[in-house]
C-alpha cells in the first residue's frame, strides 16, 4: 500500500517549521523518525498534505547535564538515550525504559519528542518520565510553554500539543540521593512486542512515584496507589493494598493483546514486583 | 504529477542519484526506482524486518523512512554483501546451515547480522537473539538463522586469526 501524497517541508529552523506548521493547520503534521507516522499515514489514520521533517534543524538532538537536571532534545534518537553514559549513569530508570522501546532498528529511527508526542498509552519512556516528573518544553507560533509530563497526555493517542507546536526538549530533574527505582514490562507473547502493562517506580524519602503504562487510554501515574503507600511505606501489607488501589485507578481497553481484566490482574502482580524489587 | 525531487546518495559504496516523490518509502525508492529488489517488503509497518538497511551505519526498516530523508546519507543493502562472485560469510554460513526456505526474510536478516558482527565480532547466541528481534521469519523457525549467524561468525574471527 503506497502513502497518499503529501508535500514535504525540510525547515533549517525551529522558526520555519513552527510557521509552516501555524500556516497550514489542521492540514500539517510535523515528522521526526516516522516510525509511527509513517504507519498512520500509509493505513489512512492521517492524510495531512503537508508533512514537516524536523530532522534537519539542528541542535535539536542533544542530551545535557546541568545542576537542575537532564536536558533531552525532541530529535534525539532512542538509541541515542538509552546507551548515552549520563543517562544510564544518573538517570538508569530512563536508560532502561528507553532501552526496552521495541528493538534495535525501531530504536535507531524513533525519537524520544516523536514517542511522547505519539501519546501511545503503552509506550515504554511515558510511565518513566510519570514517574520521574519530567516537563516537555514546546515552541509554538505563540511563543514557548513548559508543560509537566503529568498534564501532557491526554486521551487515547491524544497529547497537548496546539496547532503550529512542536515539542523542542524532555527535561528531567535530578534524583535525589538514595532514592530507589524499578522498571518492569510485561509482554504477552514476545519480548520485543509492545507492553500490555508496564510499571515505573521512583521511591525516595518523600514517597513513591509511580507510572503505568497499557493500562489506560495514556500512560498515567497512580496517585491512589502513591497514596496508599505514603504513610506506612512500603511493608508488605501497603504494597498489596497499592497494587490493588493501582487495578482499580486504571481504566484499560481490551484488544488483541489481552483483555481489560487481564491487563487489570496484570497491573496488580506487576506493580507488587516492582515495588518488592525495588533497586 | 506531483513533484519530485532529486537525491544524492550513497548505496554500497557507490554515488547514486534518483527522483522520488515525497511519499515514496526508502523501501520503494530502492526497489522500485532503483531496482535494486533484494529488500524485500513483508508487513510495510516496521515489524518484520524484510526490508532491513543500514542507513548511516545503523539498521533501520527502509518502509518507514521517506525515501527524500537519506539526501547526503549512506545506505547498504545486501546487494552490497558479496565482493563479485565470492558469498560474504554470513551469506555462505546461511546456505550451509539451510537457514532459509522461501527466502524472503534472508536479505533483512543478512543485513542485520552482519551490522551485528561489524561492531561484535563474537555475540553470544542471547546477543543475536535480540539484536535479530526485529526480523521476523515464517519458514525456518529461526534455530538455524541463529546457528548460521554463530558459524560466520566463528568463521570471521578464524580468518582474521
Ligand atoms: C514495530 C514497532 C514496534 C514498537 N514498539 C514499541 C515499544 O515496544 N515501546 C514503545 O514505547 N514504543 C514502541 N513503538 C513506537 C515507537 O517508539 C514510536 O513510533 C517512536 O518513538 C515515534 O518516534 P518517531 O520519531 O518515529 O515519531 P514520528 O513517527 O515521526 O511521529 C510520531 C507522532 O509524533 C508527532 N511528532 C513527532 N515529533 C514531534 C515533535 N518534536 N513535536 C511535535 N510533534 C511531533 C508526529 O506528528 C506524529 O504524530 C514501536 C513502533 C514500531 C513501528
Ligand atoms: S516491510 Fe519493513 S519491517 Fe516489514
Ligand atoms: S525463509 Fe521464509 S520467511 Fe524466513
Amino acid at each position: 500500500m503506497r502513502l497518499p501524497p503529501f508535500q514535504l517541508h525540510r525547515p533549517e529552523t525551529l522558526q520555519e517549521a513552527v510557521s509552516l506548521l501555524a500556516q497550514h493547520g489542521e492540514e500539517a503534521r510535523p515528522i521526526a523518525g516516522g516510525t509511527a507516522m509513517v504507519p498512520m499515514m500509509r493505513f489512512g489514520f492521517l492524510r495531512p498534505e503537508h508533512v514537516v521533517s524536523l530532522k534537519g534543524i539542528p541542535g535539536l538532538d542533544e542530551i545535557s547535564e546541568s545542576d537542575d537536571g537532564l536536558r533531552i532534545g525532541a530529535l534525539t534518537p532512542l538509541y541515542r538515550v538509552a546507551g548515552s553514559a549520563v543517562v544510564r549513569a544518573q538517570w538508569p530508570l530512563l536508560a532502561r525504559a528507553v532501552g526496552s522501546v521495541a528493538t534495535p532498528a525501531i530504536r535507531n529511527s524513533g525519537t524520544l519528542g516523536g514517542n511522547l508526542s505519539y501519546a501511545e498509552a503503552a509506550s515504554d519512556p511515558a510511565p518513566a518520565l510519570l514517574a520521574l516528573e519530567a516537563s516537555v518544553l514546546l515552541t509554538g507560533p505563540e511563543g514557548d510553554r513548559t508543560v509537566p509530563i503529568t498534564g501532557f497526555f491526554q486521551g487515547f493517542y491524544e497529547a497537548d500539543i496546539r496547532p503550529g507546536e512542536v515539542l523542542v526538549e524532555v527535561s528531567i530533574p535530578r534524583i535525589p540521593a538514595g532514592a530507589r527505582w524499578s522498571y518492569l514490562r510485561f509482554a504477552a507473547r514476545s519480548r520485543e512486542d509492545k507492553p500490555l502493562v508496564n510499571v515505573a517506580v521512583v521511591a525516595t524519602s518523600e514517597g513513591v512515584r509511580i507510572g503505568l503504562g497499557g493500562v489506560s487510554p495514556t500512560a498515567i501515574r497512580a496517585r491512589r496507589a502513591e497514596a496508599v503507600l505514603q504513610g506506612p511505606g512500603l511493608t508488605p501489607q501497603a504494597i498489596d493494598e497499592a497494587a490493588d488501589a493501582a487495578a482499580e485507578e486504571c481504566d484499560p481497553l481490551s484488544d488483541l493483546m489481552g483483555t481489560a481484566e487481564y491487563r487489570q490482574d496484570m497491573v496488580r502482580v506487576w506493580l507488587r514486583r516492582a515495588l518488592t524489587g525495588l533497586q | 504529477m506531483p513533484t519530485k525531487t532529486h537525491v544524492q546518495t550513497r548505496i554500497n559504496g557507490e554515488n547514486i542519484e534518483f527522483l522520488c516523490e515525497p511519499r515514496q518509502s526508502l523501501l520503494e525508492c530502492l526497489r522500485d526506482v532503483l531496482q535494486l529488489t533484494g529488500s524485500k517488503e513483508g508487513c510495510n509497518d516496521g515489524n518484520c524486518g524484510a526490508c532491513t538497511v543500514l542507513l548511516d551505519d545503523r539498521i533501520v526498516t527502509s518502509c518507514l523512512v521517506l525515501g527524500v530523508e537519506v539526501e547526503g546519507k549512506e545506505i547498504s543493502t545486501v546487494e552490497g554483501l558479496a565482493q563479485g562472485n565470492s558469498l560474504h560469510p554470513l551469506q555462505q554460513a546461511f546456505l550451509e546451515n539451510a537457514a532459509l526456505q522461501c527466502g524472503i526474510c534472508t536479505p533483512g536478516f543478512l543485513v542485520a547480522a552482519k551490522a551485528l558482527l561489524d561492531r561484535e565480532p563474537d555475540p553470544s547466541e542471547e546477543r543475536i537473539r535480540f539484536w535479530l528481534a526485529n526480523n521476523l521469519c515464517r519458514c525456518t523457525g529461526y534455530d538455524k538463522i541463529i546457528r548460521a549467524v554463530m558459524d560466520a561468525a566463528g568463521k570471521m574471527q578464524e580468518t582474521k586469526a
